[in-house]
């Protein structure tokens, strides 16, 4: 897919993975140019906020994450923008193995969904909610969410990338407040046959 | 977004309507054969002769043999089938009553048409997906009443509702196929027809488009391309690891309570 940045100014807000390094090199393929630093400290048309996505991180305060994204969404209300939240699906169906990486997903989706009202319509806020994905290994989620994922496989790098140009395209203006899975339908119910 | 759906053949129904005749187009512009399926066939000619390759099909969802022959008739002129949207659907203006006032017969319309056409549909388009083995991808078209109940709809609502979970349930039977299923829940669009409920004679908002919008982060109803954008998006060869997935298009009115 091919979407047009235009020159869009785009920010990171947290760690770097493989997916992370995809989607910045895929939004500079596709007409975006990346700054360093986050607002306010730097003008963006795009922030990304990117969470641990293994299954055990920890995936960050909320609160924190909350208030740093809430600063640069006031910076950028002036120009408009869309922020983008890089999260793991568990923020919609928690795991038992991991109560607190679940609960700390499930809080930054909220924090994502309150931005989104609150800044609407001049940014859009979304997120992305990456189940097992792997390259050589596993950079989000876990293997143990294979036995349930209903396309049988972990996704790819590309296929998570592809989520985030999608909410980044100015052609997808009327999307905000959402988070899209991209988890092969894995949280979409129990893929076995009882 | 563009992508490249050159060797696919959509299928979408109520394709005459105002969203499902742009989503028939976004998917054309991106290289798609489009079958413009329609109870209206005039209206689906119409809009099929406006895209670079179409074929209009007049469609009665409701209608198993009507729905066949549709089927058939895609085989005979493509021989494949990739991708079907599910747009097809009704809602009433005329019955805006409660559950205990609500008619049966037009409950009966509204959900024959809205779920039971959804069924009948996909039932049928799937056979070809599956015999050809090259996986496919169907996108439904529910609403956001199917995630927050609003009043005065209960049977639009319920048919609604219940196509967000029969989308999960497709996902999870057909994902081991290949056959990606997945849902856009749009919001408020504004088309010719809900323009004359949205606006007064003076062109501003009526006031009970103002206290919705009210509702809604975006502050607007979407543009019928807006939702044609989502799809085109879950149709697309990049969104191969998107399935079950129910995404609203609505401009943040689910988001929350603007309280």
């Amino acid at each position: 897919m091919e979407i047009d940045l235009a020159g869009a100014a785009i920010t990171l807000d947290g760690e770097t993975n493989p997916i992370v390094d995809a989607v910045l090199a895929a939004l500079r393929a596709n007409g975006g140019h990346v700054v360093e630093g986050v607002p306010p400290r730097a003008a963006a048309d795009i922030l990304l906020i990117s969470c641990p996505l293994r299954s055990g991180t920890k995936a960050g305060d909320p609160r924190s994450l909350y208030a740093d994204a809430r600063k640069a969404a006031v910076t950028m209300t002036e120009r408009g923008g869309r922020i983008i939240f890089l999260i793991s699906a568990v923020a919609g169906m928690p795991m038992r193995r991991h109560p607190r990486f679940s609960m700390e997903n499930a809080s930054i989706l909220a924090g994502m969904r309150a931005l989104a009202m609150e800044f609407g319509p001049r940014i859009l806020v979304n997120a992305v909610g990456f189940g097992a994905v792997e390259d050589d290994t596993i950079v989000s989620g876990d293997k143990a969410m294979l036995s349930h994922t209903p396309v049988g496989r972990a996704g790819r790098i590309d296929e998570a990338v592809a989520a985030v140009l999608f909410f980044c395209d100015p052609l997808n203006s009327y999307t905000t407040g959402q988070m899209l899975g991209v988890d092969g339908g894995w949280a979409a119910g129990y893929g076995r046959n009882f | 977004m563009r992508c490249d759906l050159s060797d696919r053949v959509a299928l979408v129904t109520g394709a005459a309507g105002a969203i499902g005749s742009a989503i028939a187009k976004r998917l054309s512009d991106n290289g798609a054969a489009v079958v413009v399926a329609d109870i209206d066939i005039g209206g689906a000619e119409r809009v099929a002769a406006g895209l670079r390759n179409a074929m209009a099909c007049a469609l009665d969802i409701r209608n198993a043999q009507s729905v066949d022959a549709a089927i058939a008739s895609v085989s005979e002129r493509y021989g494949r089938l990739d991708i079907l949207v599910n747009n097809a659907g009704v809602n009433t203006l005329a019955h805006r009553v409660t559950i205990d006032e609500f008619p049966p017969e037009e409950w009966d319309r509204i959900t024959g048409i809205d779920l039971d056409g959804l069924y009948i549909m996909s039932r049928a388009a799937l056979a070809p997906m599956l015999a050809a083995g090259r996986g496919g991808r169907i996108v439904n078209i529910a609403s956001v009443v199917g995630l927050a109940a609003m009043r005065l709809q209960s049977p639009f609502v319920a048919a609604k509702a219940a196509i967000v979970h029969l989308t999960r349930s497709m996902a999870i039977e057909l994902g081991a196929k290949g056959i990606l299923t997945n849902a856009i829940a749009p919001g408020s669009v504004m088309t010719a027809l809900t323009a004359k409920l949205f606006y007064n004679d003076d062109g501003k908002f009526a006031g009970r488009t103002q206290e919705f919008l009210a509702h809604v982060p975006l502050g607007r109803p979407a543009r019928p391309e807006e939702i044609a954008e989502a799809v085109l998006f879950l149709a697309s060869p990049a969104a191969s690891y998107i399935n079950g997935q129910v995404l609203a298009v609505d401009g943040g009115w689910t988001t929350g309570y603007m309280m």
